[in-house]
């Protein structure tokens, strides 16, 4: 039903017709340039997820007329922003339209009383931020993405944000937004009906509904963010420690702590400082009895830095922490957003330098779980690399995801060399992906705490984790999109049609 | 799988390097040129394939102005992928090159660059991919209208057509240096890029005077040709490398051992193409003239003393600064020249500014060249500035054109230090 | 002043051993043992001008970074002085 007919002339005339010519899209490069996210694929599959065609509209009305047409053609259409999510929710798999938000990046409004902005989808975050400086104000949307993925992405995925535990994730932030409906009809979607109402009773909270679906039930066009005042300080120290438990227990007393100005805590387990080791200037020095480490991060008023601060420091020394130093504390932090794809990280067995892709599987897990789930999932990954020398364990973070350490964004990174991937590995991948997944629902956690999860492997665990709730989904994605263009084949999402199509 | 030992071809210099496992693009029915290229790029180009994290997109000037995916650093990467896959070919990709000025943010803010490139000593190269890919494309027969267009002039005239009164041609290359008696040859010789030589005189015709006032002794080349970088950067490199042969062989005919350079973009191309034409066998220095001047300065030889009252902001041009990373020198000159109130805007933040004019893409893709001129003269204009200061010539006739809507003067440098150093500089600065 | 020689420029002090994996050339700048570059990836010829100016620009760019996010950077060390004064042990 969802296969892609031929794009016919007269579909390309009529989004000419919606879009302006120029910005309808056919080239070969166009179309494989953007079947890809950073997310490591066989590469000789690559067409396999190419679409038919490319728009890149300018503005709500144009992506409504796009809507609209492909509605009454059938065409799949799927939605792509910054092109960074690691669950490609961007890459069709059945060809399509590929609705390129990135021209819609204007700051529309910047409302200083109300401490609000109302940005287009195609804006990213650093950049706003940089518009938003001399007014002494932030969006605290903090991915490790933050120089390159962009607020419709956010929204398409829910993100999560470093300073999440502080500020609030993606969800928090964003008030309110447009949002284009398969059959093209727009509404506003937020707390409540005014775009800049952060809580609200009236009706259905449709909001979580419209984040975090993939681009499965429509398209966010603009958005009214909730701002910050640009913090007076930034406070962030790394501690040493020479075994995972210890690290394990300081990490969940500082976000016990209570401290106001908490923005998040990390926690690194032995296979990650090992992997530092191997080029970060911060570790390769350290002394052999670094085997675990934790950062707290605290932005605020300075006084108040300080003092929860010094809260921090207390709480570490009486846990056996050993402070690195300002320079490495300071310097990590700040190099936040840069550590984590690159690819020269890659070890082969021999310890020869490979390029490999970074892939991050990102649940949520419970404090008491961590250590458990960790030992399992570096089991897996061993497993992988035994087997096949092109899998590299790049060691496991978990991030606080809120101020009471009540669950953590768990991540274990793995290096995949793809110039080497063949049917055979991938195969043992998805398999791994699974697995991986499995562990994390087993111990009462979710598959993905950020990025989504509907690739191959982790998205049949999807309806085990969620139970009747995703049944719920099924007739949700039926209601709002009763042809199924909207992103086809993700999510497992095509079973919502199942009984019509016999 | 087993570690292979790797193609033991020399890697030319400053290029990909990454010498490729063996045997693995398989032709798929590409050009012999072609499956060299992309044996040459193919570590290269997974490097940024297998990231794909686009960190470079958002300080691309042209990504900036097109947004088109296209255009970034990424899809140059991954089309020598689709290539070496068999998916696409030189002819489906060449025309997306235009699209880039070569002002090297994307592959310094590139992680793989700015957090592991010197630990590696593998770096992202996005700059040398777009000329080799333009020059690919050459090789191959797939040329765009206008880069052949400029180069056959070029070649014609040996000087770039740049438009100007002064017509271009070997005769008047030396027109800027009238009344100033400068000798020919000498140890020093003084480069001059064709764009100040046959347009923006006043600039060569400052930096000459400051020299001489500072007692820097200096002389002109014999014959000099345009340096070929303009040639390397669209594709042109035989051109490119015939021009680089010509003016190396009148350095060494007139026993020239330094050439002080003027123009950042001929900077480059005499510390990168150079280098890599003639490897070992370049022997001569070379010399950024805002480093020596900041230098001179700093020494005492120049003391500028006349005030100069203008409210201004300091352009980094992208291929000292993001490319170089030269940005304190321009600043030190600007801090010794007295009445200036001095607008900084941090080097880090002019990665992501461009002023639109390299590489060629005002000759392909004016309207976007022109958009990012624009984009730039926005920033300054948040500054409540009334001057914007650039170091380099080819910024300054594009910005200029967009100050004129916003009330900004643009201005060299050069020519602002010769000015407090009481100097008449004499020539033409603007059409 | 010197400008740019190709021959100083291809020349890197030696290296200095620093772990089984990384060596160090310049001050501060760590480097991967070539050793482990011999068999898929190869080192590109990287001029010492180069290295200098990527280690300079990463610097900056955390600076940077700071300043964006809030107007000062608070020293942990000097918290965790204050405490030892206050109650030491
Ligand atoms: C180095 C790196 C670090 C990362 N770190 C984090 C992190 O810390 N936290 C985190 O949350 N994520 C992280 N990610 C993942 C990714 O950046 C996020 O998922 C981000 O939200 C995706 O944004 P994007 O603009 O790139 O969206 P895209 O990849 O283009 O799209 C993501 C999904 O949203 C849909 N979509 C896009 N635009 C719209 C729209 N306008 N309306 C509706 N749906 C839409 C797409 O169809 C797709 O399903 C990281 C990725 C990388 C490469
Ligand atoms: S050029 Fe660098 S930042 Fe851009 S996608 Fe490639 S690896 Fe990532
Ligand atoms: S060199 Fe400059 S213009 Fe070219 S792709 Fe990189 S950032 Fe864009």
């Amino acid at each position: 039903m969802t296969i892609a007919p031929e794009l016919s002339d007269q579909v390309v005339s009529e989004l000419a017709d919606a879009v302006g010519g120029q910005h309808v899209l056919t080239s070969k490069t166009a179309r494989y340039n953007r079947a890809r996210v950073p997310a490591p694929f066989p590469v000789h599959r690559w067409a396999e997820r190419v679409p038919d065609l490319v728009v890149m509209p300018a503005s709500t009305e144009e992506v409504a007329e796009v809507m609209r047409i492909a509605n009454a053609h059938r065409i799949p259409v799927v939605p792509r922003d910054g092109g960074t999510g690691l669950t490609d929710g961007a890459v069709p798999e059945r060809r399509g339209i590929i609705v390129d938000v990135k021209r819609m990046n204007d700051v529309k409004a910047i409302d200083t009383d109300n401490r609000t902005c109302t940005v287009g989808a195609g804006i990213n975050m650093l950049k706003l931020n940089e518009v938003l400086a001399p007014y002494g104000l932030l969006y605290p949307d903090d991915p490790a993405s933050y120089p390159c993925s962009l607020v419709g992405g956010r929204i398409g995925t829910s993100g999560w944000s470093l300073i999440g535990s502080r500020y609030g994730h993606s969800r928090d932030l964003v008030l309110s937004f447009s949002f284009v409906l398969p059959t093209g009809r727009v509404i506003r979607v937020g707390d409540g009906g005014g775009p800049k109402v952060s809580k609200s009773s009236t009706g259905y909270q449709l909001k979580h509904l419209f984040m975090g679906h993939q681009g499965t039930l429509g398209i966010a066009t603009e958005a009214t963010l909730k701002l910050i005042p640009k913090p007076e300080a930034e406070l962030s120290p790394f501690w040493a420690f020479p075994d995972y438990d210890s690290a394990h227990q300081c990490v969940q007393k500082l976000a016990h702590a209570g401290v106001a100005t908490f923005a998040g805590a990390v926690l690194f387990d032995e296979w990650k400082v090992d992997y530092l080791r191997r080029d970060d200037e911060a570790y390769i020095p350290q002394p052999a009895d670094v085997r675990a480490l934790v950062c707290a991060v605290a932005y605020g008023n300075a006084d108040e830095v300080r003092a929860g601060g010094k809260r921090f420091m207390r709480i570490a020394r009486d846990a056996g922490a050993r402070y690195l130093g300002d320079e490495i504390s300071q310097g990590d932090w700040a190099a936040r957003h840069d550590r984590y794809a690159t690819p020269l990280h890659g070890r082969t067995r021999a310890g020869q330098v490979v390029p490999m892709s970074w892939h991050c599987e990102d649940s949520a897990i419970n404090w008491t779980d961590l250590p458990q789930v960790r030992l399992e999932w570096h089991r897996i990954a061993d497993d992988l690399r035994r087997r096949f020398d092109m899998f590299d364990d790049w060691g496991i973070f978990a991030y606080t995801s809120a101020a009471t350490g009540v669950d953590y964004l768990t991540e274990i990174d793995i290096g995949i060399w793809e110039q080497e991937l063949d049917d055979e590995s991938w195969t043992a991948w998805v398999q791994a992906k699974k697995d991986i997944a499995e562990v994390a629902v087993r111990h009462g956690g979710s598959i993905s705490a950020c990025h989504g999860a509907c690739r191959d492997g982790e998205v049949d665990l999807v309806p085990v984790e969620l139970g009747g709730a995703f049944d719920v989904m099924l007739d949700v994605k039926r209601a709002v999109d009763p042809n199924n263009i909207m992103n086809p084949g993700k999510y497992l999402l095509d079973r919502a049609y199942e009984t019509e199509v016999e | 799988m087993t570690d292979v030992p790797p193609r033991q071809s020399p890697a030319p210099e400053e290029q990909a390097g990454g010498a490729a496992d063996t045997g693995h693009n398989g032709g798929n029915g590409h050009s012999p040129v072609t499956v060299e290229f992309l044996s040459e790029w193919r570590n290269a180009a997974y490097n940024c394939y297998s990231s794909g994290h686009k960190f470079c997109r958002e300080v691309c000037p042209v990504m900036q102005v097109t947004r088109n995916e296209n255009h970034t650093p990424t899809a140059f990467h991954a089309n020598v992928v689709a290539m070496e896959q068999g998916e696409l070919t030189v002819e489906d990709v060449a025309e997306d090159y235009v699209n880039c000025t070569q002002c090297g943010a994307c592959e310094l803010r590139c992680p793989n660059t700015l957090f592991t490139g010197d630990f590696y000593r593998f770096r992202t190269r996005t700059v040398d991919l777009v000329k080799r890919m333009r020059a690919l494309a050459v090789d191959n027969g797939v040329h765009q209208p206008g880069y052949q267009r400029w180069n056959e002039l070029t070649d014609e005239r040996s000087h770039e057509p740049v438009l100007g009164d002064t017509p271009v041609s070997q005769e008047h290359v030396r027109d800027w240096a009238g009344g100033l008696d400068i000798p020919i040859g000498g140890e020093t010789v003084l480069f001059v890029d064709c764009e100040a030589a046959f347009y923006r005189t006043s600039l060569p015709r400052a930096v000459a005077q400051i020299l001489r006032r500072a007692g820097y002794e200096f002389g002109l080349m014999t014959e000099q040709w345009c340096c070929g970088g303009p040639a390397a950067e669209m594709g042109y490199r035989d051109q490119a490398r015939r021009f680089a042969e010509h003016n190396l062989a009148d350095w060494r005919a007139a026993g020239v051992r330094r050439v002080l350079v003027l123009d950042p973009h001929d900077y480059i191309t005499f510390t990168e193409d150079y280098p890599e034409f003639f490897g070992d066998d370049f022997d001569i220095e070379i010399v950024l003239v805002v480093e020596l001047l900041a230098q001179l300065i700093a020494e005492g030889r120049l003391t500028p003393t006349v005030p100069i009252e203008r409210t201004i902001t300091y352009h980094d041009p992208c291929r000292l600064n993001k490319r170089k990373g030269v940005w304190q020198e321009p600043r030190q000159i600007l801090g010794a020249i007295p009445g200036l109130t001095f607008h900084d805007v941090d080097r880090v933040t002019q990665w992501s500014y461009c002023s639109g004019a390299g590489a060629g893409l005002p000759i392909e893709r004016p309207e976007i060249a022109r958009k990012i001129s624009e984009n730039r003269m926005d920033e300054a204009a948040q500054l409540e500035v009334d001057t914007l200061v650039s170091a380099c010539p080819w910024s300054e006739r594009p910005l200029a054109e967009a100050g004129q809507d916003r009330a900004i003067d643009v201005v060299d440098i050069h020519e602002l230090l010769a000015e407090s150093l009481g100097i008449d500089v004499g020539g033409r600065t603007r059409a | 002043m010197t400008g740019y020689r190709y021959h100083e420029q291809h020349t890197p002090p030696p290296a200095r051993q620093v772990t089984d994996v990384a060596v160090e050339r310049f001050e501060h700048i760590f480097e991967v043992d070539p050793k482990l570059m011999t068999a898929h990836v190869a080192q590109q010829l990287f001029p010492n001008w180069d290295t200098l100016r990527i280690a300079a620009s990463r610097g900056d760019h955390l600076e940077w970074m700071h300043r964006h996010w809030a107007y000062q950077v608070i020293s942990a060390q000097e918290l965790l002085d204050e405490i030892e004064s206050e109650q030491p042990g």
